[in-house]
């Protein structure tokens, strides 16, 4: 395979991923909070725990996303050493 | 949403069986002929068939069917070497391969009429992400042994009880995401597939949409399956 048609194949995957990964993240986060506020502590703490898992849950997502462009970045990177 | 006709699953209401007419069965026999169980047989059934006649006998000068094989498998090989290096490739090919070919058959019967893709449902694309996500740990686990957990604390120890949830909850993210992405594609295009064909059957509307949905089914087989390798080359190396 060429190595133009690999890297769009790469970027293909990995950018037309992303969408549902970010979505992905800040579901799971929010749904572990609201379970751990409503079934672990019985209500006690809502809405604390709900808030602080949709923040990890935004800060995973915002995490995977720029692990992509990191990603990319290197790879770019050596290309331009090694011209 | 299903297709207004699945000929198997007449086959089999003619034959006395229980069809389910919702997404999932109640008794077991119901559920082993729900529509995508059995168009997942099909699949596996058609692969098998069309791999044993073209593969019956190997020749050193292979005939069409042999040349055919040889170009797919060739080029896979090839695909996952570049991505993941020669040892692993070895070790994980059959499992590789056998999921790109599975899906993009699975994918692309959908567009025949009177056929179902067994990846619109979410219970095919859930178990094939959940054999990736498993396996993937358990390369990790392989490779690096117990120190396999610093993929998840990040570079300092200060940064743990911020970093681990994150690494926890992106992780997850993927077993979610790989699934939901393969469905949603799938069930959009049978979905629109089916109603473009009620509504406008006779005057071939449908027919650009599965141009498209051709395009759509190799390119989602593609992606699962790079993604496949991309997760487990990142399980191999080393934390950063």
């Amino acid at each position: 395979m060429s190595d133009v048609k690999k890297e769009f194949v790469h970027l293909l995957a990995n950018y037309g991923h992303i969408g549902f990964t970010f979505a992905a993240a800040i579901l799971i986060g929010l749904g572990g909070g609201i379970y751990l506020d409503q079934k672990v502590f019985d209500g006690r703490t809502a809405p604390w725990l709900t808030f602080i898992g949709l923040a990890f849950g935004i800060a995973a997502a915002y995490k995977s996303l720029f692990e992509i462009i990191w990603i990319n970045k290197d790879t770019d990177d050596k290309k331009d050493q090694s011209k | 949403m299903e297709h207004p006709i699945l000929f198997i699953s007449i086959i089999l209401e003619k034959l006395g069986l229980p069809v389910p007419h919702g997404p999932v069965g109640h008794t077991l026999l119901e559920q082993f002929c729900a529509p995508y169980m059995t168009y997942t047989w099909l699949v596996m059934a058609f692969l098998f068939l069309v791999s044993k006649l073209t593969l019956g006998n190997l020749e050193m000068i292979p005939g069409k069917g042999q040349n055919f094989w040889e170009l797919v498998i060739g080029g896979m090989d090839t695909f996952f070497c570049d991505n993941m290096g020669r040892e692993m490739t070895d070790k994980l090919f059959p499992m590789i391969a056998t999921f790109a070919l599975y899906i993009a058959v699975a994918n692309l019967i959908g567009l025949i009429p009177g056929f179902m893709s067994p990846t619109s449902s979410l219970n095919t694309t859930l178990a094939l992400t959940v054999i990736v996500w498993f396996t993937h740990h358990i390369i990790g686990f392989r490779a690096h042994g117990l120190s396999y957990y610093k993929h998840f604390i990040g570079p300092v120890w200060w940064l743990i009880p911020l970093l681990l949830p994150i690494e926890i909850i992106s992780n997850f993210a993927r077993l979610l995401s790989l699934s939901i992405r393969l469905f949603g594609n799938i069930m959009a295009k049978e979905t629109l597939l089916a109603i473009l064909f009620m509504l406008a059957g006779g005057f071939f509307a449908p027919l650009p949409i599965m141009i498209l949905g051709v395009l759509v089914s190799v390119v989602q087989a593609m992606v699962f399956v790079l993604l496949t390798v991309v997760y487990f080359a990142q399980a191999q190396e080393h934390a950063h």
